[in-house]
């Protein structure tokens, strides 16, 4: 469970200040899958930051699991907007980077696997088409086994294909791993296909300003019912009434 | 394999055409002078061959001495670069005070350095690694500023430590640009073990080094321009290395569609 309390984050001090996320507060309960959506520059990353506790919050607390962050955790990984790999590492190196600067021995075969990265283990990211590159990022924190899932736009930038594909990995990997997961997107349909609660957010400074329950969310059809159409036409509409 | 072929072939051509330009400025320089001003590379090859013991003891000798040099500006330089260009806090208290030390060539301190060491061997490196540790310092820091932010995120996001952080990401992001600093400072690098060993070298033999073996052979034209060749293919033999090393260190930057980028 993720408990956020009045969380005030601003960049920089004084004259130059920016504050990017201001008073937020938002529960996510275990095993839930929440998507968070929010215009471009809002403050969605800085929230996952905090989240993962690499920012520290400028007032405010933030809670897992009932213990208050107090910098990065183990049982918690980041996947970073555009993946995040770094260019000198193999595929595999990629994906058990983690593992290693926290000293785990296991290895990430079996995700990559999974992930139908099997035989790329070697190449390196510029060899990579975006979809295989978010997906070693994807693997990269699903290598950790983490009781939570922080995703920072995982299929911004790719065509509407790949998207769907990474997205229905996405609840695959929801279903089966049974993380605690808080999904960031500006995508609309991405937001409502992904998350059993909808946040919306302000335009920066980020604040919550209505939550959208989305029972129906869960299985890769229900893309195409009518609940889904009427799901987007809703969180459009929210969208739009606080829009930039 | 067949690139690294086509690039020895391409040496060997370059080479061909130094020789031919060469022939052609001696043959020229003789004719117009009606004397032997430059040596032709026949005649040179021959006194390189009488004096192959002493020339090769020469030769080996500066390989060492630039290479312990090289080793030792890599090990002082990298470090340091990489902690002023990556840390913003040093990077303004320190930036300053590199790029002030940055320009003064080590030549120009020759006395001083000779009054604080003396003529010994130490002296000598002093000169080329001064030379080497700023262009390594100025490389290594110049990079590590520029480092993508979200590269360091993806291992603080880990729990990396500091050192982790280096180890992952501020040493391989880098390395390329030093190699490639390193191997343009290469030239400059000669130029100063030259200057170390003829300035600094007046005690030794021939045997010595490079410079003090032009420098002895003074009165020889052929002797000492085949010690200048032998600088030449020292500089070269370098170059060559450090490419070599950065194709092996650096794999990444020479694969997929965009070269890596
Ligand atoms: N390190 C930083 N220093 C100053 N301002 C920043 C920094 N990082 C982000 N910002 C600003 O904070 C705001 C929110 O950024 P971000 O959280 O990345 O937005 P989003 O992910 O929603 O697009 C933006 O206006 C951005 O310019
Ligand atoms: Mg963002």
């Amino acid at each position: 469970m993720i408990e956020v309390d009045g969380l005030t984050l601003i960049y920089g001090r004084g004259g130059t200040a920016v504050p990017a996320v201001a008073g937020l507060s938002m529960v996510v309960d275990s095993y839930e899958l929440v998507s968070v959506v929010g215009p471009s520059g809002c403050g969605k990353t800085t929230l996952l930051f905090a989240l993962d506790g690499l920012l520290a919050p400028t007032a405010g607390r933030i809670r897992m699991h009932g213990e208050e962050v107090r910098g990065v955790r183990r049982d918690v990984a980041l996947i970073l907007q555009d993946a995040g790999l770094l260019p000198w590492k193999t595929v595999r190196a990629n994906a058990e980077l983690s593992l290693r600067i926290q000293g785990r021995k296991e290895t990430a075969g079996k995700v990559l696997a999974e992930l139908g990265l099997a035989g790329f283990e070697k190449r390196y990211p510029s060899e990579l088409s975006e979809g295989m590159k978010r997906r070693v990022g994807i693997a990269r924190a699903l290598a950790l086994q983490p009781r939570v899932m922080l995703m920072d736009e995982p299929t911004a930038n790719l065509d509407s294909i790949t998207r769907e594909h990474i997205q229905n990995l996405i609840l695959g990997l929801w279903w089966e791993m049974g993380f605690t997961g808080v999904l960031v997107t500006h995508d609309m349909e991405e937001a409502v296909f992904l998350g059993k609660r909808i946040l919306v957010l302000s335009a920066r400074p980020a604040r919550v300003v209505e939550v959208i329950e989305n029972p129906g969310m869960g299985e890769p059809g229900y893309r195409g019912t009518p609940e889904f159409v009427s799901q987007v036409a809703h969180l459009r509409q929210v969208l739009g009434g606080n829009g930039p | 394999m067949t690139r690294t072929l086509r690039l020895a072939f391409y040496y060997l051509v370059a080479m061909a055409a130094v020789i031919g330009l060469w022939w052609g400025a001696s043959w020229l320089l003789e004719t117009t002078r009606e004397r032997e001003i430059l040596p032709s590379p026949w005649v040179t090859f021959r006194a390189a061959v009488a004096n192959l013991g002493t020339l090769a003891s020469a030769f080996g000798s500066s390989a060492l001495r630039f290479l312990v040099a090289l080793a030792v500006a890599f090990l002082l330089g990298l470090p340091l670069g990489l902690v002023v260009g990556f840390e913003p806090k040093l990077d303004r208290y320190l930036s300053p005070l590199i790029y002030l030390l940055y320009p003064m060539p080590p030549v120009a301190l020759l006395l001083f350095l000779y009054l604080a060491f003396g003529l010994g061997e130490v002296v000598r490196l002093v000169v080329v690694v001064m030379a080497l540790f700023f262009q390594v310092v100025v490389a290594a820091q110049g990079a590590a500023k520029y480092i993508v932010p979200s590269h360091v995120t993806s291992v603080r996001s880990a729990g990396a430590t500091r050192w982790q952080i280096y180890r992952h990401v501020v040493l391989p992001a880098t390395l390329p640009s030093v190699l490639t600093a390193a191997r343009v400072s290469v030239g400059l690098g000669i130029t100063m073990l030259y200057i170390a060993e003829t300035k600094l070298g007046l005690l030794l033999g021939p045997g010595a080094g490079l410079g003090r073996f032009i420098e002895y052979y003074t009165f020889r034209g052929d002797i000492s321009l085949a010690g200048v060749v032998g600088l030449a293919l020292l500089g070269l033999l370098f170059y060559v290395v450090l490419e070599l090393l950065e194709r092996v260190l650096c794999r990444w930057k020479f694969v997929g569609a965009r070269g890596g980028a």
